[in-house]
């Protein structure tokens, strides 16, 4: 509400004289479209309070809607959306049959209905028509906030006006070309996504940082004198990564888990700082790493699923796209090792890399990954991010 | 397992047992009598909007329509003052749509359209109906009166208060004579109300509360509600503690969604947050934005563990209508980055995008504020200069004033 509202004349009906900015949400509805080949799947929420309006569900009148007096006329609810909201493709109607049990939701002004509906498209679509004029003659400013999520493709979104003619169309073509194709592709995507990581490279440098050190008296770390020791706690740490994050990527990209990104994100950052900690203030014995590294590598593999959800599966099988994707991250992951090892039992004596490097690395890990910690979690931006 | 370790794995694991599905799931209340929603307004006002709404919905597009077409706008745009719901604006507009893109529509429907032009900040367009329905010599004359009443509030809106202060002369004129004290008294009102905001406070105020001693509620609270609002706002500029009591009496004659959240305002100012959470105590999602904001506010103050609620609901209300590309809001969400996430860098630009629309005593406030807290207080020169040319002075702008403001800036 912006501006004060001025009084009308008394020889006037009421009549606002304010400026008064818009102050709960106008009315939307939330159109999100599945498709899948032929298949659409629909579902459309819808504020209580619009559909009372049209076709007053508050049976007794007591202003208070009972989920009874909702529930009860949930039929009449899906004809009178599928009457409003109807989809095509090249001037051909697609045809649908209502789903889904009644069910509410919550959106930030309150509860609605959620209405589902299963379209049959003729094949070969290039783009989808979505012919939307629900309250079209009752609420002008009345909008539907479109999702449309094409094969495992970025969602596209769009803002319908009711009954705009032509009717809103959406391409399926774009999205579908972007998703990388064949086993080559997604070996390729696995070793850029772990390259590019900045997490999930930082992680396994803050791991691999101490490796190359032993722990002596009174705490001191010194070169670690036999490369066999060494080769063999790396092989551990690596192997608990690998097998920690192809079980959950394999978990969440099947959907069997699909833990929040904004919580996985977080946990992933806090993995790094936990560990660059770690190489600061020692919390585990060495020999322990490998099970740490097991735990947070559950994290990363979640990380790894967003990711390769992200690119879409495309149109090849499952296994294929995902055990590519996993052999890119394992062959990046080994890249990194082999180009950090050498270098780093190479300098492992040196002041350098004994301070320089694992405190002063460390240390500057730590930070940059409680930022992350902070922007993830709690959702505020950098400065400069 | 050592213990680091365990604590690890049960951080982790607690982690990602919290975030569970983001956003709320579909659900299917258990229980038949589960209240699901409310409605607003009285059983017997919801009868009468569902009975003119099938009325001209069977009418259709032909011109015995319009009778009811302009009854049920007019509803709509009352529900809209008082709830704050904006839904309803879009329903005013749809009833009128048969006229809605003729170049001159009948006289009332002109003036209806001017006042859903401006509730959407197409300050232009409306006054260009206004105008032209003024200058229409077949336009009744009440409306007439009417549409000048309404050009003045938008043109004190846009800070245009020489403009505005024309236009109310002209109000008080001859011209509209005939029409009694029904003219008589928004004329003498907006002349004191205008005379406070150009540098003379002390007539303002008098002549304002020698019309209160002419104006009895009970022969119209319209006017007596908006008369004590425009008392309760000279009030708060001046310093003046009557203020509340004046808010008060406004919302009881008239309860509108502006002067609760002014009256919150005002709260706000005086750290009385607990009674800012007593008059927005409704479900946070049936608050306007307007109240929801104010109420977030005074949470976050008070240290309440429900702070942080409000302020995400009212985030995400924000972001979703700027998803429409509605930028109607810039002043709440100015205000919600400002107080609200501590984020002033990034309320200034809204700020000053809102001054540009709008020059009210409020937006200058607020654009002082998100100058000074951003460090950059030359953003809002503007202000100052804005003020300086009418002479204008606000209590509650004199801790956000620079130093070397000129004195007849501060109080």
């Amino acid at each position: 509400m912006t501006h004060r509202l001025v009084s009308w004349l008394l020889a006037l009906a009421a009549l606002s004289m304010g400026t008064a900015a818009l102050a709960h949400k106008p009315s939307d509805a939330y159109l999100t479209l599945e498709v899948q080949d032929t298949q659409v799947e629909q579902r459309l929420d819808i504020h209580l309070r619009d559909l009372d309006r049209e076709l007053v569900l508050d049976h007794d009148d007591d202003g208070r809607l009972q989920w009874a007096e909702v529930r009860t006329r949930w039929e009449e609810l899906q004809r009178y959306t599928a009457e409003r909201v109807r989809l095509s493709v090249a001037g051909q109607p697609c045809s649908a049959v209502a789903t889904g049990e009644p069910q509410l939701d919550e959106h930030t002004d309150g509860a609605y209905a959620v209405l589902r509906s299963r379209w049959t498209c003729p094949a070969g679509a290039q783009a989808l028509a979505i012919d939307y004029r629900l309250f079209a003659d009752t609420d002008a400013s009345h909008r539907g906030l479109l999702r449309l999520r094409h094969g495992t493709g970025t969602p596209q979104t769009a803002v319908l006006v009711p009954g705009s003619a032509p009717p809103a169309s959406v391409s399926l073509v774009a999205t579908a070309g972007e998703a990388p194709s064949g086993f080559g592709g997604f070996v390729a995507e696995g070793i850029h996504h772990i390259l590019i990581g900045t997490d999930h490279v930082l992680f396994l440098l803050a791991l691999l940082l101490p490796a190359v050190l032993v722990t002596g008296a009174a705490s001191r770390r010194d070169a670690a004198p036999q490369w066999r020791p060494m080769l063999t706690e790396v092989l551990k740490i690596v192997t608990a990564f690998t097998v920690a994050h192809s079980v959950t990527l394999a978990l969440a990209v099947l959907d069997i888990v699909d833990p929040p990104s904004r919580w996985v994100e977080s946990l992933i950052a806090v993995s790094v700082v936990f560990t660059a900690v770690d190489n600061l203030r020692p919390m585990l014995a060495p020999q322990h790493r490998w099970r740490l590294t097991l735990v947070f590598g559950l994290v990363h593999g979640f990380g790894f699923a967003g990711a390769l959800k992200d690119l879409g599966l495309g149109g090849g099988s499952l296994a294929a796209s995902l055990l590519g994707f996993n052999l890119g991250v394992e062959l990046g992951q080994l890249s990194l090792v082999a180009l950090f090892l050498p270098l780093a039992w190479w300098a492992r004596g040196t002041r350098f890399y004994q301070r320089g490097v694992l405190l002063g690395g460390s240390s500057a890990v730590a930070l940059l990954a409680l930022a992350w910690v902070v922007e993830r979690a709690f959702d505020v931006p950098l400065p400069g991010a | 397992m050592n213990t680091p370790l365990a604590r690890t794995l049960v951080v982790a694991l607690i982690a990602i047992g919290l975030g569970g599905p983001s956003g709320a799931t579909p659900h299917t209340p258990s229980d038949d009598q589960t209240v699901v929603a409310t409605l607003p307004g009285t059983t017997a006002a919801r009868r009468q909007a569902r009975q003119l709404a099938r009325q001209v919905h069977a009418l259709g597009t032909s011109p015995a329509a319009l009778p009811a077409a302009l009854q049920l706008a007019r509803a709509a745009i009352d529900r809209f003052r008082r709830d704050g719901d904006p839904r309803e604006i879009g329903v005013a507009r749809a009833a009128l749509a048969p006229w809605w893109s003729q170049a001159a529509p009948p006289p009332a429907v002109r003036l209806l359209r001017a006042s859903i032009l401006q509730t959407q900040h197409d300050f232009g367009p409306a006054l260009t109906d206004l105008d032209a329905l003024i200058a229409t010599p077949q336009a009744p004359l009440p409306l007439q009166a009417q549409a000048e009443l309404i050009r003045l509030a938008l043109l004190q809106a846009q800070g245009r208060l020489e403009d505005a202060r024309q236009g109310c002369e002209r109000l008080g004129s001859a011209r509209y004579a005939t029409l009694g004290d029904s003219v008589r008294l928004p004329a003498a009102v907006c002349a004191a109300e205008l005379a406070s905001l150009m540098g003379d406070e002390n007539r303002g105020a008098r002549e304002l509360a020698a019309l209160a001693t002419r104006l009895t509620p009970q022969s119209d609270p319209g006017t007596a509600a908006w008369l004590a609002l425009v008392r309760g706002e000279l009030a708060e500029r001046r310093g003046d503690p009557a203020a509340l009591g004046l808010f008060e009496q406004a919302l009881q004659l008239a309860p509108e969604a502006y002067t609760r959240a002014a009256l919150a305002d005002w709260l706000l100012d005086r750290q009385r947050h607990a009674e800012v959470l007593r008059l927005s105590d409704t479900a946070l999602e049936d608050l306007p934005d307007s109240l929801l904001l104010r109420r977030a506010i005074a949470l976050k103050r008070l240290g309440d563990p429900r702070a942080a609620a409000a302020a995400d609901l009212l985030g995400q209300r924000l972001d979703a209508t700027r998803e429409r590309g509605d930028t109607t809001h810039r002043r709440e969400q100015a205000r919600y980055l400002l107080e609200l996430r501590g984020q002033p860098q990034a309320a200034l630009p809204l700020a000053l995008a809102n001054w540009a629309v709008q020059k009210e005593p409020a937006d200058a406030r607020l654009l002082l504020d998100c100058a000074n807290a951003a460090g950059q207080p030359q953003a809002a020169q503007d202000v100052l200069r804005h003020l300086r040319v009418y002479h204008q002075r606000d209590a509650r702008l004199t801790a956000a004033l620079p130093p070397g403001a000129p004195p007849t800036l501060i109080r």
